[in-house]
């Protein structure tokens, strides 16, 4: 008999579905993992497994008894215990004071600790769970810290473990270290559900797998039953492709924009080697989170450059600013609109300004010239078709699409020759989708060098020219389109697989 | 059109609750509302005197709020207005008694400069540690008052001090250094029109500059301010610098215009109103100008009321917090969206 079953989940924000028609099958003793790109609607499901959310239908069946799991206490008070991607643990208190928060523990309110530490250190022993229990937290590393965040579901007398995406913070070392645990886990029983896109791991480490996509389960498989490709195939595999661009021959007359081994200061990317001509559109696909943004503002100023060089048509970029960069063409579409692009308690005149204020056009001896900036915004309100009903309301006010249209008019204002798109049509409906895909291939018709950073590989797939992917903050490798790409070679490079043709 | 009703719904609520509040408090001392409120308005409007006195505490309030607006326009909570009205009071005090002999023109321009200077450089340290270092500048500013504070202590006891008087103040300033009187007999000076033209000025520059632009995109979101290309930096220091530089000349024009020497408590926490002008000004220099005259009109109203009705002032302290408050709680209460 199967331990846990999920049947028909079907869940829906604002109308829009996360899950549908969902199930799961996970036995006793089972290291269940929970495979799909980014949005693929894994973690909806687990929230609703731990309770955080609620199904709109379908039903949870623990080993053969219908349960109702209305929030995390009902979750625990099952055995079912989740470690969060990001953790939550209090830095300033000890490993034991953790994992007994929110516990009555033994002698409440005077708590015996060192009783308490002696449990945990004996469970940490049982499960091979390396930690001192009287250690403060922030004194540990990230991957100590994912053992607190274990020993903490496993005092709490969990059988069935969720995980969400527990690699993607550690160092391979520790991605060993972990598999180790988990396991061990499985050896005294217990079941684990890991969240992941990282195809290699699941084939080493798990039994089974359910691939989900774009909301919906799309194949449940026996690990020994399947290989790399399969998965990738299932995971991705998407049809080819709503040619919407015309392919143009492409004459450098320059170089574009050319990065050299560049790398940041913090580590989190590079080196990086990329070449972005005029007239083409190079996308960086990628798993989110894989260094894309910090390699955007790399680009632009943002993040410093430690090493390597960045040149625009020959011209050194490294030790310019953003303002200097940007008054040499560049363009920024951040994935983070309402943090990184707009103003939001400014109206859409001001929002515009906010590149443009040095521009001879509004600028007369450091006064504004507030006619020409009405000007500037009705023309752009009038190209973009961007529908507010004021020009003075604050764009805190404009919906998702229209606050994109504004940065798109504000960003690509004055013919950009390079504009770097993060996620430009994250959160956006189709209509404003396509307007921003149309804005990007005209850009590339002007002969601009345009960077397309998307997690959606759909939308890499239609516009670019080639393609980069991204996986842990290095380019591994870059296709040139010509014809169809080999989606299920893509899909491996994006989950990390070691790089190699085939075909 | 339902902003604009429950504005002006939720501006009548707190009238109400301010008005039955303030009419409470005079009944439980003991005093009759009629008459109350007519010493209260008497005082305010009652003769050329009392309008001029209105006008005169305006001054420091405004110039003081002026500052302030700026400040946390930026996103620096300029908590130190009251210190640096000190620094301002000091740095004038110090130029008419090293220099005494100087011109009136030249002596009245190098104190606003001075008195500039000073204020500002009292405000600048606070800017540059957080625009540095990200100390909080809510705490360093309150800090530096106690200092500013206790620095007029000490000098008017030594270096500045009248050796004629047993006094702690300083001697009386050359007469150079005085701001024209504008109203006689009233003591109305011209620090009143310094203050208006310098609402005019922090208008240009807030809302007419790219400057002024440029500060209050940092002020409102300093992450999209870096990735325009915006130093958010520069312009933090810039407004603490222009924050405690308008104080500054509040403490110049409360000695050139008013006190012709620097004494102990030259402001009576008009650094701390000036937190409350601002506040109720909605930061914006037009209406800081109409606050600094409600609230300064507040004041000398209450004085009259306890003078010839024996209400006591402390009335008009409770009224600015309950005011305060009010209007605070009344963006929750009733949905007000005000940039």
């Amino acid at each position: 008999m199967a331990f846990l079953e999920m049947i028909d989940i079907d869940k829906a924000f604002f109308g829009k579905s996360a899950n549908s028609k969902v199930n799961l099958h996970v036995d006793h003793g089972e290291i269940h993992a929970l495979l799909g790109e980014n949005g693929a609607g894994k973690t909806t499901l687990m929230n609703i497994l731990y309770g955080i959310y609620q199904a709109d239908s379908g039903s949870i069946v623990l080993d053969g008894v219908p349960i109702q799991i209305k929030s995390p206490k009902d979750a625990i008070s099952h055995k079912i215990g989740m470690v969060h991607q990001h953790f939550t643990l209090v830095p300033t208190l000890t490993v034991s004071e953790n994992i007994t928060l929110g516990l009555k523990s033994p002698g409440y309110p005077f708590v015996k600790r060192k009783q308490v530490d002696e449990e945990i250190r004996s469970l940490s022993e049982r499960y091979n769970l390396a930690v001192d229990p009287t250690a403060l937290v922030s004194s540990l590393s990230v991957g100590q810290q994912q053992r607190v965040e274990i020993i903490k579901v496993l005092y709490r007398e969990a059988q069935l473990l969720i995980l969400d995406e527990p690699t993607a913070v550690l160092t391979p070392q520790e991605v060993e270290s972990l598999f180790d645990i988990l396991g061990r886990l499985r050896a005294e029983g217990h079941s684990v559900i890991i969240i992941t896109h990282h195809i290699a791991e699941v084939l080493s480490l798990t039994d089974r797998i359910t691939v989900l996509r774009g909301g919906e389960k799309v194949g449940d498989v026996k690990t020994r039953d399947t290989n790399e490709a399969e998965l990738s195939q299932l995971m991705v595999g998407r049809k080819l492709n709503r040619m919407v661009r015309t392919r143009l021959p492409f004459t450098y007359e320059s170089k574009g924009l050319v990065a050299e081994a560049l790398q940041d200061a913090q580590g989190s990317v590079g080196p990086i080697s990329l070449q972005v001509p005029p007239g083409r559109i190079v996308g960086i696909a990628g798993v989110d989170g894989n260094g894309q943004k910090a390699f955007a503002e790399l680009l632009l100023g943002i993040r410093k450059i430690k090493e390597g060089s960045l040149t625009l048509d020959g011209k050194h970029l490294e030790h310019l600013g953003v303002k200097q960069r940007r008054a040499l063409g560049f363009g920024y579409i951040s994935d983070d609109r309402l943090l990184d692009s707009l103003v939001l308690d400014m109206d859409m005149q001001e929002n515009l300004l906010l590149t443009r204020y040095r521009g001879q056009e509004c600028n007369h001896h450091h006064f504004i010239d507030r006619k020409k900036l009405r000007e500037l915004t009705e023309e752009a309100v009038e190209k973009y078709a961007i529908k507010s009903g004021s020009l003075e309301y604050p764009v805190r006010y404009l919906s998702g699409g229209n606050q994109q249209k504004l940065i798109l008019a504000r960003e690509l204002a004055g013919n950009a020759k390079v504009v770097i798109a993060c996620q430009p049509t994250r959160g956006l409906d189709v209509g404003s989708t396509e307007d921003v895909h149309k804005t990007l291939l005209e850009l590339r018709r002007q002969g601009s060098s345009v960077i397309l950073i998307s997690s959606d590989l759909e939308e890499i797939l239609d516009l670019s020219d080639s393609i980069a992917v991204m996986y842990r903050g290095a380019i591994v490798d870059v296709i040139e389109r010509e014809g169809d790409v080999d989606l299920t070679y893509l899909g491996l490079l994006m989950a990390g697989s070691p790089a190699r043709r085939e075909a | 059109m339902k902003r604009s009703v429950s504005n002006a719904l939720s501006l009548t609520v707190v009238t109400g609750i301010v008005l039955g509040v303030s009419l409470l408090l005079i009944v439980m001392v003991g005093s009759s509302i009629p008459s109350s409120l007519s010493s209260f308005i008497r005082g305010i409007v009652g003769s050329t005197y009392s309008i001029g006195e209105v006008l005169v505490r305006a001054t420091p309030l405004m110039l003081a709020a002026l500052g302030v607006s700026v400040g946390f326009r930026t996103g620096f909570i300029n908590i130190g207005a009251e210190g640096q009205i000190y620094l301002g009071a000091i740095a004038i005090t110090w130029l008419g008694m090293t220099f005494p002999s100087l011109p009136p023109v030249l002596m009245i321009s190098l104190s606003l400069l001075v008195g500039f200077l000073a204020g500002g450089l009292w405000s600048v340290i606070p800017g540059i540690l957080k625009a540095k270092f990200g100390l909080s500048e809510i705490i360093n500013t309150i800090m530096l008052n106690y200092i500013a504070i206790n620095l007029v202590g000490i000098l008017v006891r030594t270096s500045l001090k009248d050796p004629s008087y047993p006094y702690p103040m300083s001697p009386m300033l050359p007469p150079s250094s005085y701001f024209p009187m504008l109203l006689l007999p009233t003591r109305l000076h011209a620090g009143f029109l310094l203050a208006l033209i310098c609402a005019i000025l922090v208008y240009l520059l807030m809302f007419r500059t790219s400057t002024g632009f440029c500060m209050r995109a940092v002020g409102l979101n300093k992450r999209a301010s870096v990735c325009s290309g915006i130093s958010v930096r520069s312009h933090m220091v810039l407004s603490a610098l222009l924050s405690g530089g308008l104080a500054g000349l509040a403490g110049v024009s409360e000695i050139a215009g008013l006190h012709h020497r620097l004494i102990e408590g030259i402001s009576p926490s008009y650094g701390y109103l000036a937190i409350v002008v601002s506040l109720l000004g909605k930061n914006h220099p037009f209406w800081i100008i109409l606050s600094s005259l409600g609230i300064a009109a507040l004041q000398v109203g209450s004085m009259a009321m306890q003078r010839s009705s024996g209400v006591p002032t402390s009335i008009a302290s409770i009224i600015m917090g309950l005011l305060v408050i009010m209007i605070l709680a009344r963006k929750q209460f009733f949905g007000c969206k005000e940039v």
